[in-house]
């Protein structure tokens, strides 16, 4: 088990945490959770996860700023999906080109999540 | 006591207006006083409920997501589930209950897609919480029924259709635009059919959330929006020039140029802007011929079209107003100039020595 | 004259203000019970609206935030990245830089790239020129900044700037050290897309005192209460002011005024009317006397909305000597546009905006520190001529000061019910308490910078003058 992966999940719909939690843990990963970017930024910083999966909107922190502050700030290249929703497309943009490595429009299959979370973590 | 008569006897002693004084001190005092226990309570009151409020919201959570992953691959419903039916059908009894199971449900609702978001679906069902929102719509008070449509609208509740047809020109606009909302987010271009019953306008908010709302699927096959630029509702022609721009509908180019002559000048200058993204260059002669009748705002947007479909015949029209008033038009007609006839507007450096030409011309030289 | 004449001119004086008083405490019972119904109203249409799916909207109108600056070189890199980080979409930022002495241009140009542009001005309201010229940062991620260097003109010719270089629908005009929350535009301009029958001209917002608040790059983390009475007393005056009476006053659509720390306007209309006037301290006041008035002259059926959500929030003075020029501008601006605008009071053609509002602010507005100076002064001479009936001065000055903290606790009722923003414990208790004391406290005060106002406007005309040119500066202009 302590070689699991690890995952660092920013959401500010815990009911979503939730799920995507328990569906990730399901296929052998350890999630940790956080409810805003704030949260997440700690997070990142302290368990150093393979994997970062952030939504683009949230309170004080945006997603944005979080893959700014891993990419510039901590200098890390760990591979970042972020959550959209409808019509966001020009903040998607942007957070391609902070350098995200992909994106899941709102609302998503969470199966379709893990398809593209193993592929990134392979 | 002493003090007591005295007060009582001094009180009783004087005018009128003095005790009415009295009186109104007394009984605004007791207002403060009744007020501040009261804040005291409510401001308790509120914590509290917040903290209610999120440990229910903990408790359903995890609910919901153990029924989501309780299901047995036969697709009956397991006993786990059934026991988590049980205890929604039972809480949603309770109001209170019920608002923050129904908030629950919908904030995951939102968010995904897929087999999870019918097993929602189905459990909001089988728990009894839409006979609920059904109740709602027979409601007295209108925000109750605008918000029944709404969940109704978010969680694909598609067998009200006919209910809430009916509703579309309810008195207060806030159903109103829920009943859009639902109409167009379950059935999509389908649901568009409302334009034909509309007799209310149709808001300029109203329209951005229902091209919003279109704007999300994935189809782009639109239907024929020729009957509803002849609307005689000017919002749901508003709206359907939006349409024919956004899904470039150039086969209604014709009823386009018709709208040119629209008795509304809102919507004579939404066509001709339509018109310029459509690039329909039948439109050209026509406004130009009819230039002197327009008005300001339609003149600036013909000229915008201009700087989309001008043509090396119209050089003699834009020189005419290079000179005009107006500071837009002369920026574009000198603009278009440069762009048509490059040498032409070299030699004009000293056509007009008006302060507004001489600086729009050095603009644009150096730009 | 014989003693009976001078009893009946006492007898009128003593009635006078006898009426003033009823009427001044009956319209705030009236504007009380208006906004509760309006508010409650307002509640009940928003718990529903989705924000989120109006604000990433690309078919959503254009917006220009303007914001003059005037020697913020301490705060600007900070203020200018908090106004970019707006959610709504369709937006951009111009920072008009009204001849600072200090080196706020080139923080600006250093910090986000900027370099000097080639742009051309319609000047549709004439302005002091260009300085330095117009920038633009070569940093896509600040694409939507604009930045002009002009000379210096005052607040008003820097706002009239901003409206001749934006080229979008609606403009915002805010102080540039207000911190404006995320979804503030969406919300501001969602009264303009509404209506069907009638034409938003501007939509004024609620200021809220972030002092003690935690900001943090740019955004408002944590809601504290401030720490000095001063701070805490105009909290519940904002509070008074805001959900009680500009409630009131957009439910009758009479509103006179928009903060100048932040409103949104229909661009084309204050073009029309000719921008903001340069020549008064109350340019936030007189613009809208003046739409107002053009609208009410071409005919046309209009309103002035107002978005009671905590949106905006601004520092408040935190001492007096701040706080009574603050106090002191206002009260010039407002007489300067009541007189101004003479034409509109007790003008029938211009229905209730010369019926009410107008008569409303002459009375209890422009004169209401007058008549109580009068007031005043008056008991002083009964004082000194032995002529007082105390028990009746202290059965009114009871009644007037139980008056006063109650209508101060419903104004902290409607902010629970509403908004809820002090939620730490003890908060209330302490609320309660600051209301008991705000008449003794802040009052007094502010009844000195009004007369002083007064005085300033009438005999030392140089010192309004000499305040034109440097009016940008004044923190917390939320009028």
């Amino acid at each position: 088990m302590s070689d699991a992966k690890k995952i660092v999940l920013a959401e500010d719909n815990s009911t979503l945490s939730l799920l995507l939690k328990f569906r990730l843990e399901k296929e052998g990963y350890k999630l940790h959770i956080a409810a805003d970017g704030k949260e997440a930024i700690e997070m990142i910083e302290q368990h150093n996860p393979e994997l970062i999966l952030t939504d683009i909107m949230m309170p004080f922190i945006s997603g944005l700023e979080v893959i700014s502050h891993v990419r510039n700030k901590l200098n890390k290249q760990t591979p970042i999906i972020v959550f959209s929703a409808a019509g966001q497309e020009e903040m998607v943009l942007k957070a391609f080109n902070l350098g995200a490595n992909d994106f899941m429009g709102k609302p998503f299959s969470p199966n379709e999540l893990v398809i593209r979370v193993k592929r990134l973590l392979r | 006591m002493e003090i007591y008569h005295y007060l009582l006897y001094y009180f009783e002693n004087s005018p009128t207006i003095i005790q009415i004084v009295w009186i109104a001190s007394c009984v605004l005092f007791i207002s403060i006083l009744i007020l501040i226990v009261y804040l005291k309570y409510l401001r308790s009151g509120l914590r509290k409920n917040e903290k209610t409020v999120i440990e229910y919201q903990k408790e359903y959570e995890s609910d919901l997501i153990t029924y989501l992953y309780a299901g047995n691959e036969e697709a009956e419903i397991s006993a786990e589930q059934q026991a988590i039916i049980d205890k929604l059908k039972s809480c949603a009894s309770d109001e209170f209950k019920r608002r923050i199971i129904v908030s629950t449900l919908l904030r995951l609702r939102n968010e995904i897609s897929g087999e999870m978001a019918d097993a929602i679906q189905k459990l909001y069902f089988q728990s009894g919480l839409i006979s609920y929102a059904l109740k709602r719509l027979k409601n007295d008070k209108w925000y109750v029924v605008a918000k029944g449509i709404r969940e109704l609208t978010q969680l694909h509740v598609k067998e009200v259709h006919d209910k809430i047809v009916t509703l579309v020109n309810h008195p207060k606009k806030e159903i109103r635009k829920e009943v859009l909302l639902y109409l167009v987010t379950l059935f999509h271009f389908d649901g568009l059919k409302f334009l034909d019953l509309l007799q209310t306008q149709l808001s300029e908010w109203d329209q951005i959330q229902l091209l919003e709302v279109l704007q999300r699927f994935d189809e782009q096959e639109i239907p024929d929006i020729n009957q509803w630029l002849k609307s005689t509702n000017e919002s749901v022609v508003a709206f359907s020039l939006k349409l024919a721009k956004i899904y470039n509908q150039f086969e209604v180019k014709d009823a386009l140029i018709a709208l040119l002559s629209h008795p509304q000048k809102n919507i004579r200058i939404d066509a001709i802007h339509v018109l310029n993204h459509l690039q329909v260059y039948e439109a050209k002669p026509i406004l130009k011929n009819n230039f002197d009748n327009l008005s300001q705002e339609e003149q600036i947007k013909f000229f915008k079209l201009l700087e989309n479909l001008s043509e090396i015949s119209d050089e003699h029209f834009l020189l005419a107003h290079t000179t005009h008033q107006n500071f837009e038009i002369k920026l574009l007609a000198l603009k278009i100039l440069k762009t048509l006839v490059v040498e032409k507007f070299k030699s004009m450096k000293d056509f007009s020595t008006d302060a507004d030409y001489v600086k729009i011309y050095e603009y644009l030289a150096y730009n | 004259m014989n003693t009976s004449t001078v009893q009946i001119i006492l007898i009128i004086i003593h009635s006078l203000f006898f009426i003033y008083a009823f009427f001044a405490i009956a319209s705030y019972v009236i504007l009380a019970i208006i906004s509760t119904i309006e508010t409650i109203e307002y509640v009940k249409k928003n718990s529903f609206v989705n924000y989120k799916e109006i604000l990433s909207s690309t078919i959503s109108p254009s917006i220009s935030i303007i914001a003059p600056a005037y020697n913020e070189s301490l705060n600007i890199i900070e203020n200018v990245r908090s106004l970019l980080s707006s959610h709504y979409v369709n937006y951009d930022v111009i920072i008009v830089n009204d001849g600072s002495k200090d080196d706020s241009l080139e923080k600006l140009i250093a910090a986000y790239s900027l370099v000097k542009v080639n742009f051309l001005i319609n000047q549709q309201i004439l302005t002091k020129p260009i300085r330095a010229g117009v920038f633009k940062s070569t940093n896509p991620a600040f694409e939507k900044l604009t930045v002009v260097d002009k000379e210096n003109g005052g607040k008003a010719d820097a706002l009239n700037m901003g409206l001749n270089i934006s080229n979008n629908k609606y403009v915002a005009c805010i102080d540039v050290d207000c911190l404006l929350l995320e979804n503030a535009l969406q919300k501001m301009v969602k009264p303009f897309l509404e209506v069907t029958e009638e034409k938003v001209i501007a939509t004024g917002g609620v200021i809220r005192i972030a002092n003690s608040c935690i900001i943090k790059d740019g955004k408002l983390l944590d809601v504290n209460l401030p720490k000095k009475l001063i701070v805490q007393s105009q909290i519940l005056e904002y509070l008074r002011a805001f959900l009680l009476g500009r409630m009131a006053w957009s439910r009758l659509n009479g509103l006179l005024v928009i903060s100048g720390a932040f409103g949104l306007f229909d661009k084309k209309t204050a073009i029309e009317v000719g921008g903001y006037d340069t020549n008064t301290v109350g340019e936030d006041m007189e613009i809208i006397v003046r739409m107002r008035r053009h609208m009410e002259e071409i005919n046309e059926k209009y309103k002035v909305a107002y978005i009671p959500d905590p949106l905006c929030w601004t520092e408040a003075p935190d001492n007096y000597k701040i706080l009574i020029s603050q106090r002191n501008r206002w009260t010039r601006g407002t007489i300067e546009t009541l007189r101004k605008h003479r034409k509109i009071g007790f003008n029938k053609k211009y229905k209730s905006l010369g019926m009410l509002s107008y008569p409303y602010w002459l009375f209890f507005e422009r004169l209401a520190p007058i008549i109580e100076v009068v007031g005043i002064v008056y008991f002083v001479i009964l004082m000194m001529l032995n002529e007082v009936r105390w028990d009746y001065t202290i059965a009114f000055i009871i009644l007037a000061y139980f008056f006063t903290v109650l209508f101060s606790i419903v104004a902290i009722f409607s902010e629970e019910l509403t908004y809820h923003q002090y939620k730490k414990k003890g908060t209330g208790f302490k609320l309660i308490l600051i209301s008991a004391l705000e008449p003794f406290v802040l009052h007094l005060f502010i009844l000195y910078a009004a007369i002083r106002g007064n005085f300033d406007y009438y005999f030392n005309k140089k010192k309004k003058w000499g305040e034109m040119t440097r009016k940008g500066m004044a923190k917390a202009e939320n009028n």
